[in-house]
């Protein structure tokens, strides 16, 4: 049966560096600010189960951007004259932004993958004005993932970025879902997702600097998928090890996209990890 | 666990499995390269034509051209193939990074250039597929 649904999408311009930002996003529900980001070289429509799901909206004010380059936020200036390449302090200043532009009191950051990276950064730049962090699939190191094929000449982009990350999800997500997510990679600009990746996989290291997070000042949720090989389940237990007071948890049967390929099955982690936040 | 992974009879349900798929015919048009898969000892040679396997070499010689193929021991092409396999060896891209001994070889191009098709031929050869 036909029906619309809640989510309302809208565009904030920013300013960051010199440069204009035109970025998109979506959002739903009231209560507290919830920001949701997507991985790397995809949107964030791989957060809309989330954004449609009443138990969550009741309660908190669900946000989910999409990141320069990505989805229907507009590349800057004379984007053409250089190579994508997304690195962590621009990454995090243009979150840090986003929520400053929208007036968001003390939000949650909720990031997946990369995003469930940097979250880990912003919550050690800058924790007194974040209520905490949930990270996704998150690492404090996270080498490997870059190669050449991600933005070749002879290799169709889209088709090998969305190959490359259909394997991350675990066997007993449902088909539909991961399909879903493999369209969204589809569809990433040329050279976007190898963009992030050279962040993700060489710019990024805060292994000296995650405990630094005060969990009494910003609390601090990890969920990580037992079926992730990019940022395994190690990965995000050696971040939690270093964040005192921090809530690590392992999902049996899960793979790198909770939000979008089991959005069921994360969905109990997630109400914990909320619960959490707002104890 | 799958003892006769690379057996004749094994590639008789392989080859029809990988013909009869209709994400093969939507997808693979466009895939025709032979390539390799080599388990210990065991080496095979698997050719394709506009997405379908038009042969299986068996017994490779000299002359039998393969573009690129993959190496791992028997083990692990039995985790790769069971019906649940465990972590880490549920996708070939997930082997090539973090199973050492699950190696790719020669002409990487062209698989990345086949990589959908590559991954759904990879994936029939599970139980249960």
């Amino acid at each position: 049966m036909a029906h619309l649904e809640a989510i309302t999408g809208r565009y904030v311009n920013l300013d960051i560096d010199g440069l204009s930002y035109r970025i998109y996003f979506e959002e739903a529900g009231e209560g507290p600010p919830l920001i949701c980001m997507h991985t790397a070289g995809a949107d964030g429509r791989q957060w809309r189960h989330l954004l449609n799901d009443e138990e969550i909206t009741s309660r908190f004010r669900v946000i989910a951007f999409d990141l320069p380059f990505h989805g229907k936020s507009t590349p800057p200036g004379e984007w053409w004259l250089s190579q994508y390449k997304l690195t962590t302090k621009h990454y995090a200043e243009v979150i840090r932004q986003f929520w400053q532009a929208l007036n968001l009191e003390k939000p949650i950051l909720m990031g997946c993958s990369m995003a469930g990276a940097i979250v880990l950064k912003l919550a050690i730049d800058h924790q007194d004005e974040l209520t905490g962090i949930i990270g996704l699939e998150s690492s404090a190191y996270a080498p490997g993932r870059y190669n050449d094929f991600l933005h070749h000449p002879a290799v169709h982009g889209g088709e090998l970025c969305a190959s490359y990350t259909l394997g991350l999800c675990a066997p007993d997500s449902p088909e539909a879902a991961k399909r879903e997510n493999w369209w969204y990679y589809a569809q990433g600009g040329p050279g976007v997702y190898a963009g992030d990746v050279h962040f993700y996989s060489m710019d990024w290291d805060v292994r000296d600097q995650v405990s630094k997070i005060d969990t009494t000042r910003c609390k601090v949720s990890l969920l990580s998928g037992e079926y992730d090989y990019s940022a395994t389940p190690e990965m995000s237990e050696a971040v939690a090890r270093e964040v005192k007071g921090s809530q690590y948890t392992m999902m049996k049967a899960m793979g790198h996209f909770p939000m979008i390929e089991n959005y069921a099955g994360l969905k109990p982690y997630l109400t914990e990890a909320l619960d959490h936040m707002l104890s | 666990m799958s003892d006769t992974f690379l057996s004749p009879e094994w590639f008789d349900a392989y080859v029809s499995r990988v013909n009869a798929d209709p994400e093969m015919a939507a997808i693979a048009k466009w895939f025709n390269a032979s390539w390799f898969l080599i388990a210990d000892q065991t080496r095979k040679v698997i050719c394709v034509e506009a997405g379908q396997i038009t042969n299986i070499v068996h017994a490779p010689r000299i002359d039998t051209r393969a573009v690129f193929g993959f190496r791992a021991p028997m083990a692990t092409w039995q985790k790769f193939i069971s019906k649940k396999p465990p972590p880490l060896h549920n996708d070939f891209f997930a082997m090539l990074m973090r199973v050492p001994e699950f190696t790719i070889e020669g002409e990487s191009l062209v698989a990345m250039q086949n990589a959908r098709a590559l991954q759904r031929m990879m994936n029939l050869m599970r139980e249960g597929a």
